[in-house]
């Protein structure tokens, strides 16, 4: 029997079962079933109202599912949802930051919140990391977007969680914020952290993932570990996936 | 002793955001004031004893439509900020976010009223002197709780309705008119310093068991409100 918030490397870090999301009478997600394994890089592709953010805000904890089941690091979202919390970082185009906070209070608020240890070496660390540490005093009204982006992958990076859900991270991003989320998230899978990413960008979506899946109209339409896919026809076959329905 | 923890960090967050702008404490300031000299210049100076009672009313009245406009942005804030998701994301559990609003709540409201009670007494109490102002404080504290408990519970409701600042009054007033009572009776009593006390006892009873079941039932439901 498997214990409640344990995982093992051979079973799966985050399981859904069945999952089906009705807004209304308009089915959103319509059965998904998904596993990824600690240290797997899954991404999502899918057009605009596939259900990617819909899938995404359940696995959170942000939304409730209609139906099916949800563990994420052994922990149902339904009955232990601050387990999930704390086991999952989120990285969306929204920041999640306070504007009339500076930089360093929105990270010590957020530490706080999690019970992270060591706090202010913490936020240095990750302000060094995401070379804000000379706005560290600064109010993030004053942050441009791309600075704001940069605070929110330090936000997510605070508690250190072994999964990250990656909402559009590259939307907004300016070329130099763009370089540090793709040296933090090279750091994380050194590090044997498990992502699942959400993205219309085909080529950045393949670059860094270990498997990739493809969800149209609520279902799963296509999955394939990255070995399998040819890049230069994964356009087609996108394509192909997203014509069908 | 970690759960007292996240709810004095999101009160500590709200505070100091509130420091920063200044949004609800000016306009609920500036709401009671302004409504504390019109009325005085209604009256004028000649308010009388047997007027304690009007002025109780207009007293409350001032505080409750104040409390509105802070009540209304407690959550507004968080969801116009995009910040109301990267709460919910934190492990802490829903009540902890309703205590900390209600905490935050009662303080801003208490500054307010702690500013405007003095000028309140000069406006309208001819006889300060023998009130027991340590009771009309306990009136004040026992009132905004109510206030803060009931109004914060609805703000989250209203918050994901479209006519939000419509739907946060409607919803309020019927609701906080036992609170209402109860408070501008028990001042009326408390501001003629003649009263005896024991006339306000009966009426501190329903502020705190009207108090004690909102907290209640807040707390244990807030979690369901905050879903979706």
């Amino acid at each position: 029997m498997k214990r409640k918030g344990s995982n093992t490397s051979s079973s799966p870090i985050i399981e859904v079962d069945g999952l089906c999301k009705k807004f209304g009478r308009r089915q959103i997600l319509n059965g998904i079933d998904l596993r990824v394994f600690p240290g797997d890089f899954l991404t999502i592709f899918g057009s605009n109202g596939a259900g990617k953010t819909t899938l995404l805000k359940i696995l959170s904890t942000l939304v409730l599912p209609s139906s099916g089941t949800v563990e994420i690091g052994g922990f149902d979202i339904k009955e232990d949802s601050n387990g999930v919390r704390s086991q999952i970082g989120l990285i969306s185009h929204n920041s999640y930051l306070y504007p009339d906070l500076t930089a360093y209070e929105n990270l010590r608020f957020y530490g706080k919140m999690f019970a992270v240890p060591r706090l202010e070496n913490r936020i240095t660390e990750l302000l060094e990391l995401v070379e804000l540490e000379h706005r560290k005093f600064d109010l993030v009204r004053t942050f441009s977007c791309g600075m704001q982006q940069r605070l929110s992958i330090a936000r997510a990076l605070l508690h250190d969680s072994p999964i990250f859900f990656l909402d559009e991270p590259y939307s907004g991003l300016d070329v130099h914020a763009s370089e540090i989320l793709d040296r933090v998230l090279t750091n994380l899978k050194n590090e044997n952290h498990t992502f699942l990413l959400t993205t219309h960008d085909l080529i950045k979506g393949i670059e860094v993932c270990t498997r990739v899946a493809i969800l149209n109209n609520g279902v799963i339409s296509y999955e394939a570990p990255k070995g399998e896919i040819d890049p230069a026809h994964f356009p087609d076959v996108y394509k192909k996936c997203i014509e069908v329905d | 002793m970690d759960y007292l923890k996240k709810v004095f960090a999101i009160v500590e967050k709200d505070i100091i955001s509130e420091l920063r702008t200044k949004e609800l404490f000016t306009s609920m300031l500036v709401f009671v004031l302004l409504t504390l000299v019109i009325f005085n210049f209604a009256f004028g100076q000649d308010t009388q004893a047997d007027m304690v009672d009007l002025a109780s009313g207009i007293l409350w009245v001032a505080f409750l439509f104040a409390s509105i406009l802070g009540l209304n942005r407690s959550f507004v804030h968080e969801k116009d900020e995009g910040c109301m998701d990267g709460l919910m994301l934190c492990p802490v559990d829903r009540s902890a976010i309703y205590i900390a609003k209600v905490i935050g709540n009662l303080i801003f409201i208490s500054i307010v009223e702690l500013i405007t009670v003095p000028i309140f007494v000069l406006f309208f109490i001819k006889d300060a002197a023998g009130i027991n102002f340590l009771f009309f404080a306990l009136i004040i504290f026992l009132s905004n709780l109510g206030i803060s408990a009931i109004g914060t519970l609805l703000s989250a409701i209203s918050i994901n309705t479209r006519a939000r600042d419509l739907m946060m009054p409607i919803l309020f007033f019927p609701v906080i008119v036992p609170v209402l009572i109860s408070a501008v009776k028990s001042s009326s009593v408390i501001l003629v310093a003649s009263n005896p006390i024991t006339d306000v006892y009966a009426w501190l009873q329903v502020l705190v068991v009207y108090d004690m079941i909102f907290l209640l039932i807040s707390y244990l439901t807030f979690e369901y409100i905050l879903e979706e």
